[in-house]
């Protein structure tokens, strides 16, 4: 082998620990969840949202631009499929203060709007974000039909990922009546918290 | 040696060479096709990053989303070694192997900015069709190992983002890679079936060489 060869090869060793470090950066970096809510335990009285009393109510509060939670609304969709008319499905858009009305009418937006039997609620102001305790654009909570909290997290396993998670499937076997390990799992998303000091939330 | 067994060992070498020269020129083609498909993806998924969502946002503060860096430094850096080997020393070995790496890499990539679409997961089917033109069966194990490697050390240490469960069974990765498997066989049969008429089209050359010889000696 010449030496120039033996140049190609480090060059290329150099190269797969470059790459391979980048990819591991970037699973870290998606898989790191954003604040978790600190949800009510009971559905708020604070809440101007209606929650009817003979069927779950679960409601996604999302960042109408946060382009991670476009995997958030694609596994809504899926899980609405599945658990269809039995859970009165809410999903509540930020509009954060100073924001003009319609600001919130983003994509995703349209694409929530998409979903059957899904209500689209703008959040004026992030009021019910923060009657609901929620900091992390997708974060899912799941009041049962007594207006407990039983699950509070998200629907997707990585930042921006779709795919199957803990989240759907607590919500599927809630849903089933079926017995349940875990009410909450992590969440990943855009910060909620309008205040830039209060972000915790990645993007 | 007698003039019979001279005569057919020139021509089991001619044969030989013509094998040689064919291979080579496929593996110098296939690497500078590669290259350009490489370049492509990188453009690609620059492209995505900056179509689908170019911003990302913290309350109302608007922020540079992080796939636009990725798809530029880290698109970059996974096709620039190839590239690289391609065009300085087309035919090598380690050429096809790297190439094959960040084939799969990209694959891997563009999954992550499509925000691991299962559309996007067909990629890896069309990486692993486009690495069989080396004809080369040693190169589709090592696209193969990096898929079966990306998706262990996935399940090891972030095992929800692929199985969506957080404690998943140790082989949970092998019925996964057994897909990709079932594609490899099929495209290791068409790799020997494409060698093996290679082989058969030197001979005739090489024959059709000798007789043309042998006529002009006469």
């Amino acid at each position: 082998m010449s030496r120039r060869d033996v140049g190609f090869v480090l060059l290329a060793v150099v190269w797969l620990i470059v790459v391979v470090g980048g990819m591991a950066y970037t699973w870290r970096y998606k898989t790191i969840p954003g604040k978790a809510a600190t949800a009510p335990e009971r559905w708020p009285a604070a809440s101007e949202l209606r929650r009817p009393s003979d069927r779950p109510t679960l409601v996604l509060l999302a960042h109408p631009r946060c382009p991670c939670s476009r995997a958030s609304i694609a596994e809504l969709a899926r899980l609405q499929a599945v658990i269809g008319s039995k859970v009165q499905t809410i999903v509540l858009f930020l509009r954060p203060e100073g924001m003009k009305e319609g600001w919130e009418r983003s994509d995703l937006w349209s694409k929530a709007s998409e979903i059957p039997g899904v209500a689209i609620v703008a959040d004026a102001d992030g009021r019910e974000a923060r009657v609901f305790g929620t900091h992390t654009s997708g974060e899912v909570l799941y009041y049962d039909r007594s207006g407990i909290l039983a699950y509070a997290g998200g629907i997707t396993g990585a930042r921006g990922h779709e795919g199957t998670s803990a989240g759907f499937r607590t919500i599927v076997s809630l849903v089933r009546g079926q017995r349940v390990d875990r009410r909450e799992a992590p969440v990943f998303g855009c910060s909620l918290d309008t205040k830039s000091t209060e972000s915790k939330g990645r993007t | 040696m007698t003039e019979g067994s001279g005569n057919v060992e020139r021509l089991v070498r001619l044969a030989e060479d013509r094998f040689d020269a064919h291979r080579d020129a496929n593996y110098r083609y296939t690497d500078r096709m590669l290259a350009y498909l490489l370049i492509a993806e990188w453009v690609f998924g620059i492209l995505l990053s900056l179509v689908i969502s170019p911003d990302a946002w913290e309350g109302k503060s608007r922020i540079l989303n992080i796939h636009v860096p990725l798809a530029i430094l880290l698109g970059g850096a996974i096709v620039a070694v190839p590239v690289l080997l391609a065009f300085v020393r087309p035919g090598w070995i380690l050429t096809r192997h790297v190439i094959a790496i960040g084939q799969l890499l990209t694959s891997a990539l563009l999954i992550h900015l499509s925000g691991g679409r299962i559309e996007t997961h067909f990629h890896v089917f069309g990486s692993l069709a486009f690495l069989a033109f080396y004809r080369d069966w040693k190169v589709l194990i090592t696209g193969t190992l990096v898929v079966v490697a990306d998706h262990f050390l996935r399940g090891a240490f972030y095992p929800e983002s692929v199985y969506g469960i957080t404690n998943p069974e140790w082989w949970r990765f092998l019925e996964h890679a057994f897909w990709v498997v079932f594609i490899d066989i099929v495209l290791l049969i068409s790799c020997l079936r494409g060698v093996k008429e290679m082989r058969r089209l030197a001979e005739q050359s090489a024959q059709l060489e000798a007789v043309a010889l042998s006529h002009m000696r006469g």
